[in-house]
């Protein structure tokens, strides 16, 4: 899997995510291990959370997420991979 | 750390920019709306509009769940605040909102428990800490935030809490849009489609839209570059006659969705006969309530909410805003009696909203025009 930039997606983070009852609030964050139904994950800024990624399995360490009021609704595929 | 990517690039912009003015019509006027508040923030914060030929407007759509949620509704969730045995949790945009009586805010200030949460399953964790209360969600938002609230519901249903309700609002973004195109007071040429709603339901519900209306619609992602790109695609299409429905947020949208959010979504939820929005009146079959299976999670039946409705105050004009027929500083109340610090309305209320965005970032569009203007 390449390497992806955490400012693909767009600019929110964890502490910054404009309004979250808006689609705005899909904040990229990268997975940095798994425990059960659950991720700790990291956005660009280093803030870190709990991450809900049953919507979003199987999960991988280093996969990057576009999750939305605690929960993953997405993952964000590499330059090159998207959808076509 | 890397805040400037490629995506709010300025020579990229300009390069864009000008491939749309070199295949701008100049005789002809062309209203695309986007659909989402978050394109609005963007579009306003990053002065897009200042961008593009002025033979372009974009209109601003309905897709702010805080803004479309009638009066009636915010009554009813504070019903159930006031409750003494109820810790009553939201997202912090909702605890400004304005009801008949007030916000959320101030009746947590005469003493009702009540709590910001960043997620339903930050909810689910209070029930969890306090078994002898009852904690009730505040579910509000379109198909993006809806299945937060059905995998919590899931596992609380899988935990077998009986402390935790849902007070459903979701709403579901196609109704709305239909209406929309139904309405006769509102020509549009094309449509911004919504990036992370479709993260979770995919391109395919928007196909209506280019076959049956012969809209063109780009679902797009909420950086400058997005934006640009995607009215790029859709001044294409209208210039060479094709109506499409095409994806430019393809770096995270597939075009079937999220499957497993859908199911699940599927599971906890079923859709309401109809739904009120503030604006746009009563429309079939767009919103969400909880399915029989999770009745027993339902606040609305636990504690029998009535069903109020309640009329918007005369001054607000937030209904017209929303269907794109005023621009926010043509409201007669945008910016004195109805501002960020003190809303009238719910489009002032939230940071998406088109008031909030104009308030904040379009200053000096609206003072190029007489309606509105303050002096």
């Amino acid at each position: 899997m390449s390497e992806i930039d955490l400012t693909l997606p767009g600019s929110c983070t964890l502490d910054h995510d404009g309004c979250v009852v808006c689609s705005d609030a899909g904040i990229p964050v990268r997975v940095l291990s798994i425990e059960g139904d659950d991720a700790l994950c990291e956005d660009r800024a280093g803030n870190r959370a709990q991450i809900a990624v049953e919507l979003v399995a199987p999960t991988r360490v280093g996969e990057v997420l576009l999750t939305h009021g605690g929960v993953a609704i997405g993952k964000v595929v590499a330059r090159g991979e998207e959808d076509s | 750390m890397k805040y400037v990517s490629e995506f709010r690039d300025a020579e990229l912009a300009r390069a864009v920019a000008a491939e749309i003015a070199s295949i701008t019509d100049p005789d002809r006027h062309y209203k695309l709306m986007e659909v989402c508040g978050g394109h609005t923030h963007t579009i306003y914060r990053h002065g897009i509009k200042d961008l593009l030929p002025d033979q372009v407007e974009l209109v601003h759509g309905p897709g702010c769940p805080v803004c479309v949620l009638p009066m009636g509704r915010v009554d009813e969730g504070i019903t159930i605040a006031e409750r003494s045995e109820v810790i009553f949790t939201c997202f912090g945009d909702m605890m400004r909102v304005p009801g008949s009586k007030g916000n959320l805010l101030e009746v947590k200030a005469q003493g009702a428990d009540i709590r910001m949460v960043y997620s339903p399953l930050d909810a689910l964790r209070i029930a969890r800490e306090n078994p002898d209360r009852e904690v009730v969600f505040y579910a509000i938002g379109f198909e993006t935030t809806a299945p937060s609230t059905a995998l919590t519901l899931q596992r609380a249903k899988k935990e077998g809490l009986e402390n935790f309700s849902v007070f459903c609002n979701h709403v579901t973004i196609v109704p709305p849009v239909r209406a929309l195109l139904d309405s006769p007071d509102l020509r549009l040429d094309a449509f911004i489609g919504p990036g992370h709603v479709s993260t979770v339901i995919g391109c395919r519900p928007y196909e209506f839209m280019s076959k049956d209306y012969g809209k063109p619609v780009a679902v797009a992602g909420f950086e400058p570059l997005d934006i640009l790109q995607s009215v790029l695609m859709l001044m294409r299409q209208l210039d060479e006659g094709r109506c499409e429905v095409e994806n430019q947020y393809a770096r995270v949208v597939l075009w079937e969705g999220n499957l497993a959010a859908l199911k699940s979504m599927a599971e906890v939820f079923e859709l309401r006969p109809y739904f009120e929005w503030r604006g746009l009146g009563f429309i079939a079959q767009s919103a969400l309530k909880l399915s029989a299976a999770y009745a027993d999670f339902d606040a609305e039946l636990r504690y029998s909410t009535p069903g109020v409705r309640v009329a918007d105050p005369k001054a607000c004009q937030c209904g017209e805003v929303l269907k794109g027929v005023l621009k926010p500083h043509e409201c007669r109340v945008f910016g004195t009696a109805c501002t960020p610090d003190h809303p009238l309305g719910a489009l002032m209320v939230s940071s998406e909203g088109a008031c909030a965005a104009y308030y904040n970032f379009g200053r000096k569009s609206f003072e190029k025009v007489e309606i509105g203007s303050k002096e």
